[in-house]
């Protein structure tokens, strides 16, 4: 059914995104799908780590980022930087002693409140290195996945922490690939 | 830090009408709820020109994700041409520029007020639904602090006992919408005023859902792939609206969620409730090719 378009109205103007907008919605939808379907690998407009923060960050946010440069920009938005334990967003590097310890850190909500749970972004190698195994919502039966250029120690740290409906959400990004595992998911490591 | 880069250049109005800051907190909402299918996560709600419980919360929801290559459906109780229906689908469209249609197949977003399309959705598609009470424990506990300790606990036995209490005053279940059912087996939600026809349409399902009440402030989620399991006892099953065999007066479909048109001799005819399979039903008879897509109940048997 073709219904007459806005775009065709002669008194309407057409709705022009600017380009922060357009990369925050691309940026978020596939920041969306992934966590929807954990295992799946999206694709992100671009490899900047800050175009993450510029899609859900804000000066209603708490932020702990290991980069110091990241960490400028991010404040820049008007987000609170704190320490790990306080961040309701957290870039890590989990490479890093300072990276794991943050892990321990980042706060995983309550039962009373689980959406206080931390989201946490973190480079890593995706398609090499240790398989895991994924189950929970999202995914159809299970689904193999392998994982690089990060410590086994995060997988021991997040199933500790990660009690739902209390934990974190972990992206993994790879360049302009990320890949979301929220709390929901079990992770069995092989 | 200078006031030159803490500003951004004029423009006439945010596209998609919600600001910036609206959108992100949106997101972040929307990633939490995603992240704990079906608990209720809070968030600020601001003003869209729509009365609250008219729709606003599905509204944010649809205005944060679209973009000017989407294509939205919106549906009010099963119609697209209701005047709300038309009226949130123009008001999407010339804010964002986005396609505007009423073909379940076409839509990548689906906004929609107490019903779930006949036709199956696919992976890419996205369900927004309008929810005017979020909390399914308000009718055995008002106070919302209490809810929430109940909801933390996983204490569902009040709304057990309103059901048993259900079959013993009237020998069944009398919960007609809003049927409440444990998601990833954790959390109680209300799906929305759906009929229980609809329900089983989200259990395990390709589609991702959001179920946004912009009054109460607070949006949920059902991803893929999730259990959506109605709440039952062992002995009494789940049953959906007995519409099973009831024909369509327009379009000679049958088996499926139907409208009952009360006739002046005192009988009742039927319509189905989804109009646009229905219209698409009624092009095909008239010999037009129409893609009508797989459903999810056939000859009135809901199968997965």
């Amino acid at each position: 059914m073709t219904i007459q378009s806005p775009k065709t109205h002669p008194d309407l103007v057409v709705p022009v995104r600017n380009l922060s907008e357009a990369r925050a919605n691309a940026t978020y939808e596939a920041l969306m799908w992934a966590l929807a379907r954990p295992g799946e690998i999206r694709s992100l407009p671009g490899s900047d780590p800050f175009a993450l923060a510029e899609t859900l960050v804000d000066r209603e946010c708490r932020v702990f980022a290991c980069d110091a440069s990241l960490s400028e920009r991010i404040a820049a938005t008007g987000a609170y930087l704190t320490p790990a334990a306080e961040a309701d967003h957290a870039f890590l590097a989990l490479d890093t002693p300072d990276g794991l310890a943050a892990l321990r850190d980042v706060p995983t909500g309550s039962h009373l409140y689980p959406d206080e749970g931390a989201t946490v972004f973190a480079p890593a190698d995706i398609g090499s290195g240790r398989g895991l195994r994924l189950s929970g919502p999202g995914i159809e039966g299970a689904v193999e996945i392998w994982i690089g250029g990060i410590p086994d120690e995060v997988w021991a740290i997040r199933s500790a922490r990660c009690e739902y409906p209390i934990g974190f959400e972990l992206f993994l990004i790879d360049g302009d690939r990320v890949l979301g595992l929220p709390r929901s998911a079990t992770i069995e490591v092989l | 830090m200078s006031l030159s880069n803490l500003t951004r250049p004029w423009e006439a109005f945010s596209y998609g009408f919600l600001d910036a800051s609206a959108k992100r907190e949106m997101r972040r909402k929307m990633l939490k709820a995603i992240a704990v299918p079906g608990c209720q996560m809070p968030y600020a709600s601001r003003e869209v020109p729509i009365a609250r419980g008219w729709g606003t919360g599905g509204l944010q929801v649809t205005l944060t994700l679209i973009k000017p290559s989407s294509s939205i459906k919106v549906i009010d109780q099963g119609a697209d041409d209701g005047v709300n229906a038309a009226s949130i689908r123009r008001f999407i469209a010339r804010v964002s520029g986005a396609a505007e249609t009423m073909d379940t197949l076409e839509a990548s977003i689906l906004q929609s007020r107490h019903r779930i399309p006949e036709e199956k959705l696919r992976d890419d598609q996205i369900l927004v639904l309008q929810v005017p009470n979020p909390e399914p424990l308000r009718p055995v506990e008002p106070n919302m602090s209490a809810a929430r300790e109940m909801h933390a606990d996983a204490d569902y036995s009040r709304l057990w006992l309103t059901l048993y209490e259900q079959i013993v005053r009237s020998g069944r279940i009398m919960q007609g919408a809003a049927y409440p059912a444990l998601v990833n087996g954790r959390h109680v939600m209300t799906p929305s005023p759906i009929p229980r026809w609809d329900v089983p349409k989200l259990h395990m399902a390709r589609h991702l859902t959001f179920l946004s009440a912009g009054r109460e402030k607070r949006l949920f989620a059902v991803p893929p792939f999730t259990r959506v399991e109605p709440l039952v006892f062992s002995d009494v099953p789940y049953k959906v609206e007995d519409h099973a065999s009831l024909t369509c007066d327009r379009s000679g479909v049958k088996g499926y969620f139907m409208n009952e048109i009360p006739k002046d001799d005192g009988t009742s005819a039927h319509e189905l409730s989804d109009s646009q399979f229905g219209v698409k039903a009624i092009r095909r008879n008239e010999g037009e090719t129409v893609a009508i897509g797989d459903t999810w109940y056939k000859n009135g048997t809901f199968t997965q």
